[in-house]
């Protein structure tokens, strides 16, 4: 585990298997090695009449857990689980019901290089696999802080991605968090870096995905 | 190479092979805090952990109940509300990041007299410590708390828990320990139900395990 930041890669009028095969090759020519697939999920569970959401996440990266973010309009709250959470989601269910049609995926191939893992996800929606877009996760694994590492990750990036890549830091880690002291504000830029946050860059992209109402086709 | 499977469809092949434990057959019975060296002698003898001390537990338990959103009242009766406890041990070492347990638990089937023990679905979730607050957040609302302190004895698969249930301000709640004798097993294992009646049997005449009929109890108390 390392620090993971999350881009959206925009398609550019090319459909989403052109764009991921032609990142595989760009990888494979800068000498990275295939290892494996990979596969995050989101599922949305609501109330049957509070505006209380639990989405429930899955990370191939960590095949035992559940994490699960309960949204109340005000405030989320993380909770990290064993995988037997989902059998729990399954009780509740006359209060919170799954809406099977948001349910959104974002599953590829994952790559290997040095100390890098690139993931490349086509992101698709509700059963009828709606392609969304392509998410690309960058995970630099030898560090745990972001802001020690952000100026390497996105160099790599921009190595991978020319012009596509980000160049400002994701809003994800520079958001004021409620601190104990009113006088220091605190981000999670210079925290540490823990498997949730990867979740919630990813539910923050999702939850973009599921507010296009038109989506491009594949 | 593979494409990972969906960890919900990884998880119901599991529930239909029948691999995950989620069924408590369970005795329970009660002896006074003046007989209990007696019964944890015996258990000595009888248990696995023979040469070591019997393990000692330290837990604080929170039950949460989550309501059903049906207000009729009738409805409500038909649809009983889900009870979630929240487990932490409290015995040191304890810091920020030791995990806290969820654990659920069904309604209580007595069966026939035929059956040994009692059957009901219970599984244990281990999670992080923000669990209180999603679950307050999540509309369930906290029912009781206690401390709950004892020993834990093993005979194979069995587990054996003698134990005195305290409230919060370290009072006792009564002056007798808890006896509870329990296998946690995937379902179809009913076999295990006769192991514990033959373990119990051994037990008698210290402390008598029985299936405990809780709709009887509350009426009783009432």
């Amino acid at each position: 585990m390392g620090v993971t930041i999350l881009t959206p890669y925009p398609l550019q009028n090319k459909s989403g298997a052109e764009a991921i095969e032609e990142l595989s090759k760009r990888l494979l020519a800068l000498g990275a090695t295939q290892a494996g697939q990979f596969l995050v999920d989101g599922d949305i569970f609501e109330h049957s009449f509070k505006k209380i959401k639990i989405h429930v996440m899955h990370n191939s990266e960590y095949p035992a857990s559940v994490f699960s973010i309960l949204d109340n309009g005000q405030k989320q709250i993380p909770l990290i689980t064993d995988l037997i959470f989902d059998l729990l989601m399954l009780k509740v269910n006359p209060i919170y019901s799954s809406k099977k049609m948001i349910k959104i995926e974002s599953k590829g191939p994952r790559f290997e290089l040095g100390d890098f893992l690139v993931k490349l996800g086509s992101v698709t929606m509700s059963q009828n696999q709606n392609f969304k877009g392509i998410l690309i996760e960058v995970d630099y694994r030898p560090c745990l802080v972001p802001a020690f590492c952000w100026d390497l990750i996105k160099e790599f990036l921009q190595g991978l991605l020319g012009q596509q890549a980000p160049t400002a830091i994701p809003g994800y880690f520079t958001n004021t968090l409620p601190s104990n002291n009113p006088n220091q504000h605190y981000h999670r830029f210079n925290d540490t870096y823990q498997p949730i946050d990867t979740v919630q860059q990813y539910l923050e992209h999702f939850n973009n995905y599921r507010k296009q109402s038109q989506a491009p086709t594949i | 190479m593979d494409q990972p499977a969906a960890a919900m469809d990884s998880l119901l092949q599991a529930l239909q092979v029948n691999i995950i434990p989620n069924q408590e057959y369970l005795l329970q019975g009660s002896v006074l805090d003046t007989a209990v060296q007696r019964v944890l002698h015996r258990l000595k003898g009888l248990c696995d952990n023979v040469e070591s001390a019997p393990e000692q537990f330290s837990d604080y338990e929170a039950c949460f109940s989550l309501g059903s959103p049906v207000t009729d009242q009738m409805q409500a009766q038909q649809q009983p509300p889900l009870f979630l406890r929240v487990i932490r041990k409290t015995s040191e070492p304890v810091d920020a990041g030791t995990p806290f347990q969820l654990r659920y638990i069904g309604n209580p089937e007595l069966g026939d007299a035929k059956r040994p023990t009692l059957v009901r679905a219970s599984f244990d979730i281990a999670c992080s410590p923000t669990i209180c607050d999603f679950l307050t957040e999540m509309g369930c609302q906290l029912k009781f708390e206690y401390t709950i302190r004892g020993y834990l004895f093993r005979k194979g698969r069995m587990k054996i828990s003698v134990s005195k249930i305290f409230k919060i301000n370290q009072e006792p709640i009564s002056q007798s320990y808890l006896v509870e004798l329990s296998v946690l097993a995937p379902s179809g294992h009913d076999s295990v139900a006769e192991d514990m009646r033959i373990f119990a049997e051994k037990l008698k005449p210290l402390v008598l395990l029985e299936k405990i009929d809780y709709k009887r109890l509350a009426q009783m108390g009432n």
